[in-house]
């Protein structure tokens, strides 16, 4: 199946922002967008990729049309991340954008759907590497890469929580 | 400018004024010492020459970018030929002791500076005379004012930034009118955090028979890194004593072009294993920096396998070695060096284990024994989220306590010296990443919580370690078994350690001293120490794990005489006298200081005896 | 030296006039060059990343002994960095002879290294060419004094010839009341060391001229027939060449005569890959992006850091040497924020990248 279409990569990107917390700007200017599709669609096919992308964008439509926020993060969590075949999928994702990294998937899941040839960890490239949203999460550079510059450690940091936590 | 790569055709041919097994920051300065009053070296390396351009360098960085574990060696490809010690993840050494080693260094031009982090502190004056002062491990056969002048020399080929008054404070000493080459690295948000902690202790005392009284004062550690170059500066002149005003500037490393190498720290975080802006030293720069490259030749890929000796007077006529075509072949040929001086500079474990392959022991027996390193305690916390800290930011280390390294506790328990890790929990075994995991694969964290959840648990981490003087001990010690060989047939080394008691007992107090500071800044402590781990010990009923500092010393110790040491105090092997032994392997005591600052000096001290030997 | 009658330097004023225009031609080249270099695709195309980055660190080191030189005597340099017309608007004609170019803000391609070529090779000196020439065009930025504004240096190596001589003469005039700068206004290798070659503090005569000549020498091209300059450095128009040709030029420091002679390099070969290149949209202005979106924010915003950025580079020429630190910090961020712009798409613009924009213009407030 040909799942490399522009709709599919325009419910990755809506996908990705609403699982990763950045915004799609933020996913486009890592420059690695395509690389990850292709890289998780390499992995674990183009069926069970396309049933994830379908699963949120069916709800990202109706919480759009019903204009209610919390059609899609109840979705997001009841339908995909608790979903033991999407869930998985779905944190392997978001690992992926945070750290370039795809994580070998766990075991119940190899068992249960099928080991897959090309599933180990590993960084899917090394210039992906400094690309990982990890790094701008928690405000600093990725260790390696895109300097802040000399003395800048000896500031506050420039990163703060969105929300007061108990 | 850079030394000549030759292959084994060419060298077969030469007799060398000098030959140098081993490319690190002892061999180099050795190299750069003798060629530059004209004599010829040559140079065995180990490991592969890549990184000498600034191709091979990127090609460095690039490793490390894609490696999924980002070790102290990530960004240098496996070499089943001439295989590094990486904290037990490829099996290299043989660890037959009650604790593991454990640690790494690098097989590969510029060797283990080419991951170290850059701590470049001074020993201290007691530390040289350890015994006599304290009744734990060695004296040495000189004083902290013989290698005083040496020290300033190291000082400056390495580029130092620091804080001489700091450094004072701690107890090193410094000739009227000297300051150290660069100013000292600014300390870190996350330092300022913990100080304010550290200001409410104000004082401790450390010590049973005799309680003493340190009181807590952070300060800034020296580094090997480029900052600010100090107006002050005064570069060592031609007498000892002798200061020449000088406007230090740091030289470059790689060759390619000048504008690509040797840049201030910008603060990319990752001093281990590799600065992508080459603003740490490595001994790259040493040999790059040489004045007379065409009197200096490299043949790396050649690992040393036999030192040869006249029977007859001890001599050194040759050394052996195994050069391979490529790291992924063990495909190698065989090939002898010759030369009038022979210096083995191929690091404290790695020396011994030559000199042991080649049967010989030293008169003194003591060849590979004494084996030191600094035992790490580590203790990690986080922060309250009412200020963030915004940990993983700058050099690994800026700041930490030095205000332990001396006192006469030491007659009862080690010195120490503390720092405050800007790079988070990584050492411990839970890194960023590891967070990250935990956060998605088991919390199920996403969208904007996901980010609260890392800044919560990652910006506020805070980590320090507690690094530990360990006495030399005989007991500590390399061996060789004919049963543990690499695939190209060349010796591994075994390992016996153990970490005594008068260690255990400062890491003890370590430990309660970092629950001390982590309740003054109410920080929650995180620090947990498996019984699986393979450093795991305990010590009056609490458990802990150290973790090895890569500061491996003592192999062959220098002392007074053949009976008690393999080298005399210009690094000369006692039974052979036209071989020395340079690099931590001959340093009888480390105190608190981090060993390279001082293996450096001590090669400068080599080499005038060397050009001595050499004249007469 | 060329004389061909003219003095065009009578006063101080007029030195430090012609001081600030060496400034604006240094950054000049910076915005093109930088937006060609964060083009390229992290990871590809190394070979064209070392060699564009070296020619604008060089670039930033002249920018700087030209503020040295213009401080050392008496400039002030408070709104010289800051002035909305220090940035040229692009497409823009450089200030040299040559008009049968235009500078544009665009992606690597090979048009533009034919540019950056033009770029350099107008800055040769050619030895008994006049020293100003009308052209047809006017360059509002660059205006000769005393003289009609459609005449212009034929080079910047003349440019600078100029200055140099005006320096001289008005030494002879002066002695060294000429510098009567603020000796703490100098950036010297304290803070400035890691960058393309010495930097000169200016506190006399033979100080300026030394920093006059680094910024000639380094710039200068092949008037010999060679491919090296002063230093016995790849000139920058056979740097750029090296990507045209896919290959090394190799130089013997220690006996240059056996160096590569032009057009004919023999070092390592390697392959520019034209295609590992971001998209980017050519002399992008804000209104390319929809007002509103993340894209138009982002553009915007990176324009105030640039402006931010010279703010700083300001600051540390007038008196403040340490705020070139955090000015360097800044031009990092300015690259990440940059490369966002460059990879993300121009909504309903097909296969066409944003770009970062430079020029703060007039009629934005």
């Amino acid at each position: 199946m040909d799942i490399d279409t522009p709709d599919l990569m325009e419910y990755f990107l809506n996908f990705s922002a609403a699982v990763t917390g950045f915004s799609r700007f933020d996913l486009l200017g890592t420059g690695q967008a395509s690389l990850y599709f292709s890289t998780i669609e390499g992995i674990i096919g183009g069926e069970i990729f396309r049933e994830l992308l379908q699963t949120f964008h069916e709800l990202y439509v109706r919480a759009n049309s019903e204009n209610d926020a919390s059609i899609l993060t109840e979705g997001i969590t009841d339908e995909i991340l608790m979903s033991g075949k999407l869930g998985p999928i779905a944190s392997n994702i978001i690992k992926l954008w945070y750290s370039a990294t795809w994580y070998q998937l766990p075991d119940p899941w190899r068992e249960k759907f099928g080991a897959r040839q090309n599933d180990t960890s590993f960084v899917v490239s090394p210039y992906a590497y400094p690309e990982g949203l990890l790094w701008q999460a928690i405000g600093v550079n990725p260790p390696g890469a895109k300097a802040p510059g000399y003395a800048s450690w000896q500031y506050p940091p420039s990163v703060r929580l969105t929300s007061p936590k108990n | 400018m850079i030394i000549k790569s030759v292959d084994c055709q060419t060298i077969s041919n030469i007799v060398y004024d000098v030959v140098i097994v081993g490319s690190g920051v002892a061999g180099a300065i050795v190299a750069k010492q003798l060629s530059e009053q004209g004599k010829t070296v040559l140079i065995l390396e180990a490991g592969t020459s890549e990184g000498l351009t600034l191709e091979g360098y990127q090609n460095n960085i690039e490793t490390f970018y894609g490696a999924l574990n980002k070790n102290s060696n990530s960004p240098y490809p496996l070499n089943p030929n001439a295989l590094s010690p990486t904290d037990n993840t490829y099996g290299y050494f043989q660890e037959k002791g009650v604790l593991p080693l454990s640690g790494s260094y690098t097989r590969i031009v510029g060797g283990t500076t080419r991951h170290w982090e850059g701590k470049t502190i001074r020993m201290l004056p007691e530390d040289f005379k350890l015994r006599t002062n304290y009744g734990h491990g060695l004296d040495w056969p000189i004083s902290y004012d013989d290698l005083m002048p040496y020290y300033r020399k190291a000082e400056y080929e390495i580029g130092v930034a620091g804080d001489t008054e700091e450094q004072k404070e701690a107890g090193a000493e410094f000739i009227d009118g000297y300051v150290l080459p660069m100013k000292k690295l600014p300390p870190s948000f996350l330092d300022g955090i913990v100080r304010k902690g550290i200001d409410q202790i104000e004082e401790v005392t450390i010590g049973k028979e005799n309680p003493e009284t340190i009181k807590l004062k952070l300060s800034t550690f020296p580094q090997g890194r480029n900052s600010i170059p100090h107006p002050d500066y005064q570069r060592p002149g031609y007498t000892d004593d002798q200061l020449i005003k000088d406007n230090f500037i740091p030289e470059g490393v790689a060759s390619v072009h000048p504008v690509e190498y040797g840049e201030r720290c910008q603060g990319n975080a990752n001093c281990v294993p590799i600065c992508p802006v080459q603003a740490k030293y490595d001994a790259r720069r040493t040999l790059s920096t040489i004045a007379f490259p065409e009197k200096v030749h490299l043949l790396s890929q050649a690992v040393a396998t036999q030192v040869d000796i006249n029977p007859e007077n001890g001599r050194v006529t040759a050394i052996n070695y195994k050069q391979y075509k490529n790291i992924s072949s063990s495909e190698y040929t065989v090939g002898t060096a010759r030369g009038r001086l022979f210096v083995l500079a191929a690091n404290a474990v790695e020396n011994a284990k030559l000199m042991l392959a080649s049967n010989l022991p030293s008169t003194s027996g003591m060849m590979g024994c004494n084996l030191m390193d600094h035992p790490y305690l580590l203790s990690w916390a986080l922060l309250p989220t009412t200020k963030i800290a915004g940990t993983l930011r700058g050099p690994q280390v800026t700041s930490g306590l030095s205000t332990f390294r001396k006192g006469d506790f030491r007659k009862e328990q080690c010195a120490f010296a503390m720092s405050i890790h800007n790079d988070g929990w990584g050492w411990s075994g839970t890194g960023a990443t590891d967070i990250l995991q935990d956060a998605v694969d088991k919390k199920h964290k996403y969208g904007a919580e996901l980010r609260n959840e890392l800044i919560t648990r990652i910006s506020q981490q805070l980590l320090l370690d507690f690094m530990c003087e360990l006495p030399a001990n005989s007991s500590n010690r390399v061996t060789v078994d004919p049963q543990y060989k690499d695939q190209l047939g060349n010796y591994r080394p075994v390992i016996h350690y153990n970490v005594p008691d008068y260690c255990k007992k400062t890491m003890a107090y370590a430990r309660k001293l970092s629950l001390q500071i982590f309740e003054s800044l109410g920080a929650k402590d995180y620090s947990h120490y498996d019984k699986s781990d393979p450093a795991y010990f305990e010590y009056e009923n609490e458990g802990y794990f150290f973790r090895g500092g890569n500061h491996f010393a003592g192999t062959h110790v220098m002392g007074t005489t053949k009976n008690n040491s393999v080298v005399d105090r210009n690094l000369r092997s006692w039974d052979h006298e036209n071989l020395y032994l340079v690099g931590g392997g001959s340093m009888p005591s480390i105190g608190s200081s981090n060993t390279t600052l001082t293996l450096a000096a001590l090669s400068f001290l080599a080499s005038e005896q060397m050009l001595r030997d050499l004249k007469a | 030296m060329t004389n061909n009658g003219y003095r065009l330097i009578h006063t101080v004023e007029d030195l430090r006039y012609y001081l600030i225009q060496g400034m604006k031609i240094e950054h000049a080249t910076i915005p093109p060059y930088l937006t060609a270099l964060y083009s390229l695709k992290p990871g590809t195309n190394l070979e064209a990343f070392h060699i564009i980055r070296a020619v604008v660190v060089e670039e930033m080191l002249h920018l700087t002994l030209a503020a040295n030189v213009f401080n050392a005597v008496g400039g002030d340099i408070n709104g010289v960095l800051t002035d909305p017309e220090f940035i040229p608007e692009y497409p823009a004609h450089l200030p040299t002879g040559s008009v049968d170019f235009k500078v544009n803000i665009e992606k690597f391609s090979p048009n533009t290294v034919e540019t950056f070529l033009n770029i350099e090779r107008s800055k040769e000196v050619d030895k008994d060419a006049p020293l100003v020439l009308p052209r047809p065009e006017l360059n509002p930025w660059l205006r000769i004094l005393g003289l009609e504004e459609t005449y212009t240096f034929y080079s910047i190596g003349l440019f600078y010839a100029e200055v140099i001589r005006g320096l001289q003469e008005l030494h002879q005039e002066m002695g060294d009341d000429l510098f009567c700068g603020d000796p703490n206004k100098q950036i010297t290798p304290e803070y400035y060391y890691d960058g393309a070659g010495e930097i000169v503090p200016v506190y006399d005569f033979q100080s300026a001229i030394r920093a006059l000549r680094v910024i000639q020498e380094q710039g200068e091209g092949s008037r010999q027939q060679t491919i090296y300059d002063a230093e016995r450095e790849l000139c920058h128009y056979y740097r750029f060449q090296q990507l045209e040709l896919g290959q090394y030029y190799s130089i013997d420091k220690n006996n240059p005569l056996n160096s590569d002679s032009p057009d004919h390099p023999t070092g390592k070969t390697f392959i520019v890959d034209w295609d590992a290149v971001y998209p980017v949209k050519t002399n992008a202005k804000l209104s390319d992006y929809p007002e509103g979106s993340e894209l138009y924010d982002a553009a915007k915003e990176f324009q105030q850091q640039y402006y931010a950025f010279l703010g700083m580079i300001q600051a540390s020429f007038n008196g403040s040497p340490q705020a070139l630190i955090p000015a360097v910090g800044g031009m990092f961020k300015l690259k990440e924020s940059a490369e966002r712009l460059i990879r993300n798409p121009i909504p309903d613009m097909e296969g066409v990248n944003a770009a970062p924009i430079y020029r703060w213009n007039k009629e934005q407030k």
